[in-house]
């Protein structure tokens, strides 16, 4: 008993060690948001026959010297490619045609295609439509743990429930602040994934206590 | 018999496996084409229409009269034309400079988000250049996606002014809530002419006060013989008014002329109903006519954006997540199920055999049960796929630990014991996934979706093959 106090003690030691790390980062740096969120560059090129998206990121990686860039096709055609950078200067631009020229024997000018800007997606814009899901689903599975598990003590099954949910989910925060994974469309998989996960340990350790108990009470 | 009935499962495993991942192709016109249901991928994995919306820098040209008063039906005069008459042209910018700031494009940026909400646009992304008021809509491709973005720009200005001195009567402030109904049209002979679409709109307490006067005020006061009897039905395609009448409103909708009418009795119920279209008996242009007004009342339920905007972009791209990129994601899938399955025949040998043959079943059985259910695959579509997976491995995995546990329980006690077990520890997770299905939000409800059928296909699926194949081999 006195070995998995201190296991749990150190748990905890670690996890506000992350937590603590972890809103250092976002109040200085921020979180690193993917570059299709961010507020960007793009220019499209109407090549006009069939293309790998690997031969224009060969393209990508020469003018903008491997900084990430996104490749896209455009309509149904396919045949148009649309780059977006963080940045593209005019002379960037001239670069790209130049080389797609060169490679696809097109004959595009540089005047002739222009850089739009992108503006950037709030954080918000991205969490804001989960928030109704994840609130009521929290809601019911409370109840259902504080029902179930009223053995254990209701009160107690509720407040640990609630922390162990929120607890999971700033360290995930946190972790993806301080090893700089992009913030973007794989980070509400990455949430939903804890979140299930927290769910499971907690109800499988709930579930191995009342187990426990009611074989005691026998 | 015990290995007639393992090799036929087993056989039937290997037959679902080859129609879910390779298909099952039929000559076509002298090609080859598979008849299993493609997945239908969301928009984060197939790709959006881009729409920019731009704030209109441009003028609006005006022609008044030597006292100031605009002229509506000066537009094809020429320009001597207008002299000679003591007309003068007048340039005025759409968006006043303002009416151009942050505070009016975010209020702009909302009002398109309502609207998109509204017009059942379950997945979409906006965003908003602070600097130049531009907002960039995505919005997933289907058939309804030219008729959303006609509805976006628009402004959604309603008006109901007199005709003559273009006094404001009514406008957005005094309308309370607009929607569409629809019934048989009985106006114009005893029997029905076909289905009539109305856009009904339900005024504020002082909007109704506003419709009463107006309707005291501008009545008709010579009627056709055939002139139409309903009180307080107007019909916004009878352009030509067959009464004549002294004073008239005209209904409009961002400073387009929709009719001009005048009423044949006072309307004190504060609603007033608009037909949208003839009566019709052809469905295609009843859809058409109730697409129209569901558009109008989304426009004018949501309030009238600050600025006006001009579709400045709009164009279909494609994901990056290209098809290379998911067939490295499933290979990944497939290298780690591969691995772990292994382990479990290496861990109970015979018994692990007979799971392996039954998790791949499920998982076969799946991938064509998410095609044929028309689920939605997106990013988080993918991970309901593998956190099925994952359950279903844990779950037969459940199953031969209890076997081999408890030698003195039968097969069948075992796998009921495994069921409690196992169900009992996943229902918070169930609890989730069903609000999930129904979270509001496509990219939350594919997974939600995805989930739902691979647990019942787990808790059904096992039941009967798992069941059935342990028994046989149990059988001795």
């Amino acid at each position: 008993m006195k070995k998995l106090t201190k296991k749990i003690k150190a748990i905890f030691i670690i996890l506000a060690i992350v937590i603590i790390a972890g809103i250092a980062v976002v109040a200085t740096k921020g979180f690193n948001i993917e570059l299709s969120m961010q507020s960007n560059n793009r220019v499209e090129l109407n090549i006009e026959k069939d293309f790998e998206i690997a031969d224009i990121k060969n393209i990508t990686n020469e003018v903008f010297q491997n900084n990430e860039v996104i490749i896209q096709k455009v309509e149904v055609f396919e045949d148009t490619v649309s780059i977006t950078a963080k940045e593209i200067s005019e002379e960037q631009k001239e670069q790209l045609v130049e080389k797609v020229n060169e490679k696809y024997s097109t004959e595009l000018v540089s005047d002739n295609i222009e850089i739009k800007h992108t503006p950037n997606m709030k954080l918000t814009d991205l969490i804001k439509p989960y928030i109704f899901a994840f609130g009521l689903s929290s809601i019911l599975i409370v109840l259902y743990m504080m029902i179930r598990y009223r053995k254990l003590g209701a009160i107690k099954v509720l407040v640990k429930t609630i922390i162990g949910i929120a607890i999971s989910q700033i360290t995930l925060f946190s972790i993806i602040a301080i090893t700089r994974i992009p913030v973007g469309r794989i980070t509400i998989p990455i949430i939903i994934m804890v979140y299930l996960g927290t769910l499971f340990v907690f109800t499988n350790n709930c579930e191995n206590r009342l187990t426990k108990l009611k074989k005691e009470e026998k | 018999m015990k290995k007639l009935k393992v090799l036929t499962i087993l056989l039937a495993t290997v037959l679902v496996t080859m129609v879910a991942f390779w298909g099952i192709y039929v000559p076509i016109q002298n090609r080859m084409e598979n008849k299993v249901k493609d997945y239908s991928y969301m928009m984060d994995l197939k790709g959006s229409r881009n729409i920019t919306l731009s704030v209109d820098k441009t003028n609006k040209t005006t022609i008044k009269d030597s006292e100031g008063n605009e002229v509506s039906d000066a537009d094809n005069l020429t320009e001597e034309e207008l002299s000679e008459k003591g007309y003068v042209k007048e340039e005025t910018p759409y968006n006043n400079e303002e009416d151009l700031n942050v505070n009016n494009y975010k209020k702009s940026k909302d009002i398109i988000e309502k609207r998109l909400k509204e017009l059942k646009v379950e997945e979409y992304n906006i965003r908003l250049d602070e600097s130049t008021g531009d907002i960039l809509v995505q919005i997933p491709e289907n058939d309804s996606t030219d008729s959303i973005i006609s509805e976006l720009s628009e402004k959604g200005e309603f008006q109901i002014i007199d005709s003559e001195t273009k006094e404001i009567l009514i406008n957005n402030n005094d309308i309370k809530l607009v929607n569409v109904m629809y019934g048989s049209d009985s106006s114009t002979s005893t029997t029905s002419s076909g289905t009539i679409v109305y856009l009904n709109i339900e005024f504020t307490k002082e909007g109704s006060d506003k419709l009463k006067d107006i309707t005291n005020k501008y009545v008709k006061t010579e009627t056709a013989e055939d002139s139409e009897e309903v009180s307080e039905n107007v019909d916004i395609s009878d352009e030509e008014d067959t009464s004549t009448s002294e004073k008239k409103v005209t209904f409009m909708v961002d400073e387009q002329e929709l009719f001009s009418t005048a009423f044949d009795e006072t309307i004190e119920t504060g609603k007033l109903q608009l037909s949208m279209g003839n009566a019709t008996t052809d469905n295609e242009n009843l859809q058409e006519n109730i697409t129209q007004a569901t558009n109008m009342a989304v426009i004018l339920n949501n309030g009238q954006m600050p600025a006006k905007y001009t579709v400045g972009g709009n164009e279909y791209i494609l994901s990056d997540i290209t098809n290379n990129e998911l067939n490295i994601i499933s290979y990944v899938v497939l290298g780690i199920t591969c691995i772990a399955l292994i382990l479990l025949i290496v861990k109970y040998r015979t018994k692990g055999l007979l799971g392996v043959i039954s998790y791949i079943g499920l998982a076969s059985i799946f991938l064509l049960l998410i095609r044929y259910t028309n689920v939605d695959l997106s990013i988080q579509g993918i991970l309901g796929i593998v956190i099925t997976l994952i359950l279903n491995y844990m779950f037969i995995y459940k199953i031969m630990s209890n076997i081999k546990k408890e030698k003195g329980k039968t097969i069948g006690e075992n796998i009921k014991e495994s069921y409690k077990e196992s169900f009992l520890r996943i229902i918070p997770i169930c609890i989730a996934i069903i609000v999930f299905c129904f979270g509001g939000w496509a990219y939350i409800s594919s997974f939600g979706m995805v989930m739902f059928w691979g647990i019942v296909l787990i808790a059904t699926y096992n039941a009967i093959v798992t069941n059935l194949l342990f028994r046989i081999n149990d059988n001795k």
